[in-house]
């Protein structure tokens, strides 16, 4: 049976973060053929009298030849869109059952979302952080950017605790209006604190969209034996009888996922919870439909 | 107070540590896990830390008390009860009684129930401490015998013991506990321990005696301890319980009959029971029963035996548990017949008129076998044919005279052990009798006398006969409450005697005016008899008497030395046999069935020189002999049979015990005596281990069951 290309583990094996990426996004757009981001940032708002001044190339000669008069098209946004990717590289992001870390994950998400992104001409900016900023790329829209991003991506380690909220709190002010911000992480920190500093954005009518990192293990918790359970991050550490503690600890978790999943909801904030055993390739198509949908409800509907 | 048979096996308590060693096993053998999620583990056991930690801590202890309760379980706990106040450390007095009756040689299993009691009683002495002081004492041996004394030599009394031989008496507690109270007062001590050690039969207990008794131990006796050596089991027992041997003498042979009795003391049928007849050690018949439960049945059994001798039987069914009543003794004797020469003084042509019919008659009534006396008549004018040796008896019947060398060889025959009995009438001068027999009558005869009213020689009324006291064995075959009977028979003519008697002689029977009827004389071997009156009608009625017959046979058996019968009386197991003194015989040897011979001499039993044995302790044949030969005026052997009081084997209850002892501190085991030595002293009252268990076996369900949840 051949390999699932998109498999983390098969993609793992593939040592550029840039082959990842383009895989995955061409694999993606090949499957989808028409990707629902094109134009996004050309659309067409409406016609305005051409006066001097105004681009030539915006004359829109089909009315020009109807009318005989000189009209000009004018889009939503001339600018291209930009994208904030902040990657959580805290030590927790770091675990791995099997397969790749949640970070490996991670970081392949985000290198495959840049291509994706800047395949489009949209600025892609890319902030790693922990507990502080690690590491910022500010947007830029050329591909030769793309370089750049993956070369910082496969750099980057992991370490440290993480806050989120913190680093988010900084980015408030330094990014504009109507940006993308994309939030890549376990989100195993404050989440109450995250969600009132994504407002902010959305005040600022940016979108956001968090994509939340878990692996298998921390969804399923399949250990037997009694163990020392030690954090990535500090020094904690528990001793455990799983078996006793299980049920205690799913219950845990999916209620944590559950609220999470229902602040991002009640906030407009679009939430996707990907279990780092899944191919990615299905989690970035989940990406774009649900980007479809916030773009185009009606056609959708 | 709680205690442990197996003390030991409490190192087994240190098995609870066993769960806490495996929990520190497994946090060291514990692996290291790098989580990134252990912020929810921390607040996951935050939240179930105290449900957590309280179903591990609850998980331990079970596990723990699990082990420390099997090693309970294994100790084998028991609740000890030294009967109020603790006896430990104080010195005791023990009496310990093992019921020796014939019941106790019940063995359905390996060993009889006198084993396991002498078992027992030998794990009691092996408990007491160097300063308790015991006496071992059995229910048959305390009645003829000095009281032991209580005794701190436990190797002593374990040998004593060991030495101790199962009886076949009946089971007799309360005088047991009778000399137990009697010991208890040279004790030592003030603790005062009776251990009874019995299979609890029913027949063994006198509740007369514990209304005194009762009273006797709650004051002299600390405490009892009844070990029911049966352990409380219902016992089954098949038993002969009565025999009656018959003998018929014919001319040739001899025919024996047993009339057998056999009784099922069980709840269940006995089927096809082999019952057997044994004669000189060889089977002659035998014949089966079936018996319902809780019933009795009776067969005869008939054979034929050889005439001429002494024989020796038994009857014996199968084997059961208790084989001591599975066979019964008899002996039959089947001798020659007593050869008795009537010397008719007074014969007529018509027999009826004869002076000898009626004694005749009552000799040997109707057929020849159903006597053994066989009487043969003669007249005086034959008498000179006859040769007195050839005769055991010889009755001069209102003989006028008889020629000299006839009375001389009358009066050998008399001193060489045969029997002359005179009895009168009107031919007799008394000068010629008290001339020619002075060396054979008891008395000197002296005038007759007519009682008669209706008679011409009348002088005043008819005199009638009584027994003289003490009782004569010549006689003892009337019942004592019979002997009335005696007045019915009238004499109207006798011959009063002189009161100075001759030799040795005693009155059998009187007259109502006390003067003698019927006196013996010893005549060295031989005795002689004198009867005052005429044995036929002419002066009495006395002949048409109904006891006149077993009268005359019995005073043929007795003048001739066998009163024994032909069918051996038997006696009981510890009962006395007697046989009044004949001349001449200072000392009999009896020799028990086991071989034992003990010299016995005469001594006054009732105001009468007898020979009494008393050492009737095992059933069988005893054998008797003079000089170490069998004696023509003793009988030759008698059976000893076990008392079947015994063979009812049914049980006391605990309760009825109970109360006959009233407040005497009481404590009643019905352990194995494998059991340990605490359950036979009484000190366990109740075991432990089968309650732990179950506990152990419950707390395994409830952690089998939390540790999968």
């Amino acid at each position: 049976m051949a390999e699932n290309p998109f498999d983390p583990v098969t993609l793992s094996k593939i040592a550029s973060m840039e082959l990842r990426a383009k895989l995955v996004v061409d694999g993606v757009l090949s499957g989808i053929h028409k990707s629902p981001y094109k134009g996004s940032s050309i659309e067409f708002l409406e016609h305005k009298e051409y006066s001097p001044g105004d681009e030539v190339k915006h004359i829109d000669w089909k009315v020009l030849a109807k009318t005989d008069k000189y009209y000009i098209k004018q889009f939503e946004e001339e600018t291209n869109l930009k994208c904030y990717i902040f990657l959580d590289s805290s030590g927790s992001m770091g675990y791995k059952s099997t397969g790749i870390s949640k970070f490996e994950y991670a970081a392949t998400l985000a290198a495959s979302l840049a291509y994706l992104l800047l395949k489009q001409s949209d600025l892609v900016g890319l902030i790693s952080f922990s507990d502080k900023v690690l590491q910022y790329i500010p947007p830029r829209s050329r591909l030769t950017h793309l370089h750049v991003l993956l070369n910082a991506l496969t750099e980057l380690k992991t370490a440290g605790k993480s806050d989120t909220s913190a680093v988010l709190n900084e980015f408030v002010e330094k990014i504009g209006r109507r940006s993308l911000i994309m939030v890549i992480s376990d989100f195993f920190d404050d989440t109450k604190k995250i969600i009132h500093q994504l407002k902010y954005f959305l005040f600022k009518k940016s979108e956001v969209i968090l994509f939340h990192i878990l692996d298998p293990y921390e969804l399923t918790f399949p250990f037997e034996a009694i163990t020392f359970f030690e954090s990535l991050e500090d020094e904690r550490r528990i001793l455990a009888d799983p078996k006793s503690i299980k049920e205690q600890y799913l219950s845990e978790i999916n209620h944590f996922i559950q609220q999470f999943k229902q602040s991002c909801f009640e906030n407009q904030i679009d939430y996707c919870l990907i279990d780092s055993s899944t191919p990615l390739d299905q989690a970035l198509v989940g990406f774009l439909a649900k980007r479809e949908t916030a773009l185009h409800p009606i056609r959708k509907g | 107070m709680l205690s442990f048979l197996n003390p030991l096996l409490l190192l087994g308590v240190l098995g609870a540590s066993i769960p806490i060693i495996i929990h520190l096993i497994n946090r060291k053998k514990a692996i290291s896990h790098k989580f990134a999620a252990i912020g929810f583990l921390l607040e996951t056991k935050k939240r179930i830390y105290v449900k957590f930690k309280l179903r591990q801590l609850i998980l331990l202890i079970l596990r723990a008390s699990l082990l420390i309760f099997l090693a309970i379980a294994l100790a084998r706990p028991l609740i000890r009860n030294y009967g109020g106040a603790s006896e430990k450390n104080i010195p005791t007095s023990n009496v310990i009684i093992i019921d020796d009756s014939y019941s106790m040689q019940y063995a359905d299993r390996n060993e009889s129930f006198f084993t396991l009691a002498k078992t027992a009683a030998s794990k009691i002495v092996d408990t007491l401490a160097k300063e308790d002081e015991a006496v071992i004492i059995t229910c048959s041996g305390i009645t003829s015998q000095v009281l032991p004394e209580l005794d701190y030599d436990k190797k002593h009394l374990l040998d004593s013991i060991k030495q101790m031989q199962s009886g076949y008496t009946i089971t007799r507690i309360t005088p047991a506990l009778d000399a137990a109270i009697e010991i208890f007062a040279t004790a030592r001590t003030s603790v005062k321990r009776i251990f009874l050690l019995t299979d609890m039969t029913r027949n063994g207990w006198d509740p007369a005696w514990f209304k005194s008794g009762q009273e006797k131990l709650q004051k002299h006796v600390s405490r009892v301890h009844i070990v029911d050596i049966s352990e409380g089991r219902k016992l089954k027992n098949i038993a002969i319980t009565h025999i009656e041997p018959k003998l018929a003498v014919l001319e040739r042979i001899a025919e024996g009959h047993i009339k057998a009795t056999v009784s099922n003391f069980s709840s269940a049928q006995a089927k096809d029971l082999l019952a057997q007849v044994f004669i000189d050690g060889k089977k002659v018949t035998q014949g089966f029963f079936n018996i319902e439960a809780n019933a009795s049945e009776t067969k005869e059994f008939s054979f034929t035996i050889e005439k001429g001798k002494v024989h020796q039987g038994w009857i014996e069914i199968a084997g059961d548990n208790l084989s001591a009543d599975d066979r019964r003794y008899f002996v039959l004797n089947t001798l020659h017949k007593l050869d008795t020469l009537l010397i008719d003084g007074d014969p007529r042509t018509n027999i009826y008129e004869s002076e000898t019919f009626y004694l005749e008659k009552a000799l040997n009534p109707g057929r020849e076998h159903a006597s053994p006396i066989k009487p043969a008549i003669c007249s005086i004018h034959e008498v000179g044919n006859v040769t007195f040796a050839n005769f055991n008896i010889i009755f001069l019947c209102n003989v006028e005279t008889l020629p000299f060398e006839k009375i001389r060889e009358l009066e050998k025959f008399a001193k060489e052990g045969g029997a002359v009995v005179f009895t009168l009438g009107n031919k007799v001068d008394a000068n010629y009798y008290n001339n020619s027999f002075g060396t054979l009558l008891p008395h000197r005869l002296h005038t007759t006398k007519t009682f008669s009213g209706s008679s011409p020689l009348s002088e005043e009324q008819p005199l009638t006969l009584k027994a003289v006291e003490p009782i004569h064995p010549a006689i003892r075959i009337l019942p004592e409450t019979q002997m009335n009977i005696l007045s019915s028979a009238k004499f109207y003519r006798i011959f009063y005697v002189d009161p100075t008697p001759l030799g040795n002689t005693r009155t059998i029977l009187s007259f109502s005016d006390n003067t003698p009827a019927l006196i013996e004389r010893q005549v060295e071997r031989g005795k002689a008899v004198l009867f005052v009156s005429s044995i036929d009608r002419d002066w009495t009625d006395l002949p048409v008497r109904p006891f006149f017959l077993p009268l005359m046979q019995q005073l043929c058996r007795f003048v001739s030395g066998s009163i024994f019968e032909e069918v051996q009386k038997e006696i009981l197991v510890r009962h006395d046999w007697q046989f009044p003194r004949t001349a001449n015989m200072n000392a009999i040897e009896i020799t028990n069935p086991e071989g034992a011979k003990i010299i016995v001499q005469p001594r006054f039993v009732n105001n009468e020189e007898s020979f009494s044995y008393t050492e009737t302790n095992v059933p069988g044949i005893y054998t008797v002999t003079v000089d170490g030969k069998p004696h023509p005026q003793l009988p030759s052997a008698f059976p000893v049979n076990v008392d079947t009081t015994e063979s009812n084997l049914d049980k006391i209850d605990q309760k009825e015990i109970t109360a006959f002892m009233g407040g005497t501190n009481l404590t009643i085991t019905t352990s194995h005596v494998s059991e340990g030595h605490d359950v036979l002293l009484g000190e366990a009252k109740k075991t432990l281990w089968g309650t732990i268990l179950f506990l152990t076996l419950c707390i395994l369900f409830v952690e089998s069951f939390i540790s999968r949840k």
